[in-house]
């Protein structure tokens, strides 16, 4: 590498976050040359590459089309992680409800392509929150009152002060584990990003996402 | 086309590699520096982000670097690839290896923490440890290098008139605020113990960053000796038969996977301290001993104690009464006559000012939201970095069953935690319980809890350095006893890890044994 690009790279190799932070929000796109009109950027009738796209297509997201697929929980967990959802992180001061930020259908995402232990962490425990419902109160988790839910949980919560120890009773554990995810489902939410934009009490920032530098080569 | 000749071979671009390159570019030898990745830059290689625009809203990739709790969905890309470099343990005994393979290495993210070792490691048998573990070198050794690598990394904190167990260095002292009400009565008790009292020492470098790629390798390329090969990837050290020493390293191209054979004079491993051993496992080389792969060291992390000052809840702390941190270096095993039930030490960093976390209490909704606003800002908490010492048999081999994504045999770690370990982590807490109780403070979260080996990144030894060459694989230049022209300057030749940051060690050791590799080579020995 010749010493000069070599000094211009480094000028840019940032320290963590902190020179990242001033860069802009987002790069530039790039201006497209325009192509040949009615021709292929190659210039061929109908072959070579395609025609360079518009300066800006439009993309609305995937998440903003139809609804998502249910993978992971039966019918019965998700109405009960719905349902702990609501009571554990209500719609509060102006920010919508973890439910409201479809934080619930984000963990059957995130837990359909988790390893086993995370899996069963969820399965066990949603059902083990079920089957008090029932054995108490002759209801599903899903359809208890607020007052209902405290007397199945509260007796689960309990001070996990090393977060890598997690309770080893099932009820403590989900607890725990589904309180944690679910906050952050919600936090991390467009939907909470965007509320907090519009009442003028958050402004939230991006962060430094590191693109894969290379392809990996395997096998 | 002729092959340009080598002096030197540089495997590794990260602080020791990074060292070694600027000394020996310095003193007139021509250098090839090998780095097993490529070059990061800042512009083409990152875009600022919201976590719910990434796949997993900030989660990560569930399984992804499972070993690596320092990564997010953020910067999961900058660590390696964890299929494409496996390594293999006893799921019993869990060890996070945390790699870097970016030009500039692991130097690029380290925490900066710059403490030099004392002669409590140095010579760590004196003091409780095992028989096996001092070093052929000692502070008096080191204190010149040290003085040098702390002026180019421009090195901050406060000298305290040499205590032995902290040693004074040739750092930029800040101005000195005055410390908060509950610093100085941790202070005070912490001296009518006799115990040290200081604060942090931190590498400033320049412009926020103290690694390799700003503050050694431009000096070496400004001798227009330093030539550097990215993605490339070192499977071997190659061995002349006729001489046995070693000529060259044999190259994989990370990209095309074709092997080159490389020469040189001198080889010089740099790799990090257990891919430099790695390489020298796979080489089958430099092992008279027995002993590559033997003796690894490192730190336990995660104790932690919080305590609430109550004067300072709902929020109604005066000015002064919070904030700020006391450091407080080892303080255990340093009198011969109060050694402790375990051997090495630890360092205590106390601070004050901070809040609780939610899953401190049993509590949720708005009486968790209560407790926690109760709480902001009266929180003092202790925890430490902690010698997890070197033992025989916590070792590295190599898994001839398990390759990387270019063919070469991966490392299986063998560590696991002891008896010195668990009686540490429980001293430490029981430590700062008794202390913030004393002061009068209300202790509602403890646990003497750590994490699994390697967590640290502050894995040291599996080369160990020493006098005898039945004891040791390098002697105290880090020079391999077996073979002259063969070196490890990173943080394999470590004989004790100590409770510090080894990051400046390295660094001193580097330059240390980059002066002699280039004393040699002047007087034709090499």
């Amino acid at each position: 590498m010749k010493r000069r690009r070599f000094f211009k790279s480094l000028a840019v190799v940032p320290a963590g976050t902190v020179l990242l932070a001033q860069q802009p929000a987002t790069q530039p796109a790039p201006t497209p040359a325009a192509p040949p009109a009615g021709r292929g950027a190659r210039g061929g009738r109908g072959g070579g590459a395609p025609a360079a796209p518009p300066a800006a297509v439009p993309d609305i997201g995937i998440t903003a089309v139809g609804e998502q697929v249910q993978k992971f929980f039966t019918a019965t967990q998700f109405a009960t992680l719905k349902r702990l959802a609501d009571h554990l992180h209500p719609a509060e001061n102006g920010d919508p409800s973890a439910v409201e930020c479809h934080a619930p259908e984000f963990l059957d995402f995130l837990l359909s392509v988790s390893p086993a232990p995370e899996q069963a962490t969820y399965r066990v425990g949603l059902d083990l929150l079920n089957s008090k419902a029932r054995t108490q109160f002759k209801k599903a988790f899903a359809d208890l009152d607020a007052k209902q839910v405290d007397t199945i949980i509260k007796p689960l919560v309990v001070a996990v002060p090393w977060a890598w120890a997690l309770p080893k009773d099932p009820g403590e554990r989900i607890l725990y584990v589904a309180n944690r995810d679910l906050r952050t489902a919600h936090r991390n939410s467009r939907e909470y990003a965007e509320a907090g934009i519009a009442s003028g009490r958050r402004q939230p920032f991006p962060q430094a996402f590191l693109l894969p530098v290379d392809p990996t080569y395997k096998g | 086309m002729a092959q340009k000749s080598y002096d030197v071979i540089i495997v590794g671009s990260g602080h020791s590699g990074g060292m070694a390159a600027k000394i020996l570019t310095e003193r007139g030898a021509n250098v090839l520096m090998l780095n097993a990745g490529p070059v990061l830059d800042g512009t083409r290689d990152r875009v600022n982000k919201f976590a719910y625009e990434l796949p997993y809203r900030g989660f990560g990739k569930p399984g992804r670097l499972s070993h690596v709790v320092q990564a997010n969905e953020f910067n999961a890309n900058q660590w390696v690839d964890e299929q494409e470099v496996p390594y293999t343990h006893d799921p019993a005994n869990p060890y996070n290896w945390v790699r870097v393979r970016t030009f500039g290495g692991r130097s690029l993210y380290w925490a900066r923490q710059s403490f030099r070792l004392s002669d409590y490691e140095f010579k760590s048998s004196e003091w409780g440890d095992s028989s096996e573990n001092s070093w052929p070198i000692s502070h008096a050794d080191m204190d010149p290098f040290y003085r040098r690598v702390e002026g180019i990394f421009r090195v901050s904190g406060r000298n305290e008139g040499n205590l032995p167990q902290f040693p004074d260095g040739n750092l930029i002292e800040p101005n000195r605020q005055p410390d908060s009400t509950t610093i100085q009565r941790v202070t005070d008790l912490a001296q009518k113990r006799g115990w040290g009292v200081s604060k942090m020492r931190s590498s400033g470098g320049i412009g926020g960053l103290a690694a390799s790629t700003n503050l050694l390798i431009p000096d070496a390329l400004a001798t227009g000796k330093l030539d550097i090969a990215n993605n490339a990837i070192v499977r071997e050290v190659s061995i002349d038969k006729a001489t046995g020493l070693a000529n060259g390293v044999h190259v994989v191209d990370r990209h095309s996977r074709q092997e080159r054979l490389v020469k040189a004079k001198i080889i010089v491993l740099a790799a990090g301290t257990l891919e430099s051993t790695r390489i020298v496992l796979n080489s089958g080389i430099a092992n008279s001993s027995g002993l590559v792969g033997r003796y690894h060291s490192d730190q336990i992390y995660g104790v932690q104690v919080y305590a609430s000052v109550p004067e300072a809840r709902d929020g109604k702390a005066p000015q002064g009464l919070m904030g700020g941190q006391a450091f407080l270096p080892r303080f255990r095993n340093i009198r011969k006559d109060a050694l402790s039930k375990f051997a090495g030490g630890y360092c205590a960093m106390i601070g004050s000012g901070q809040g609780a976390q939610a899953g401190h209490f049993p509590l949720y909704g708005a009486e968790l939201q209560k407790k926690l606003a109760s709480y902001a800002g009266s929180v003092v908490n202790g925890t430490i970095y902690g010698e997890r010492p070197a033992r025989y048999e916590n070792h590295v081999r190599i898994n001839k069953t398990v390759s990387d994504a270019w063919g070469i045999p991966a490392l299986h770690i063998d560590v696991k935690d002891g008896p010195n370990e668990f009686a540490m982590a429980k001293d430490a807490a029981d430590t700062f319980e008794e202390m913030f109780k004393t002061l009068g403070w209300e202790v509602f979260a403890k646990h003497d809890k750590f994490h699994p080996p390697g967590y640290s990144i502050h894995e040291v030894g599996t080369m160990r350095m020493g006098d005898n060459p039945k004891k040791s694989v390098l002697n105290k230049w880090c020079q391999s006893h077996d073979i002259k022209n063969l070196f490890a300057v990173d943080g394999s030749s470590f004989v004790t890890c100590g409770w510090q940051n080894p990051t400046i060690t390295i660094l001193a050791l580097s330059m240390r044994a980059s002066e002699h590799i280039a004393d040699e080579i002047a007087k034709k020995n090499l």
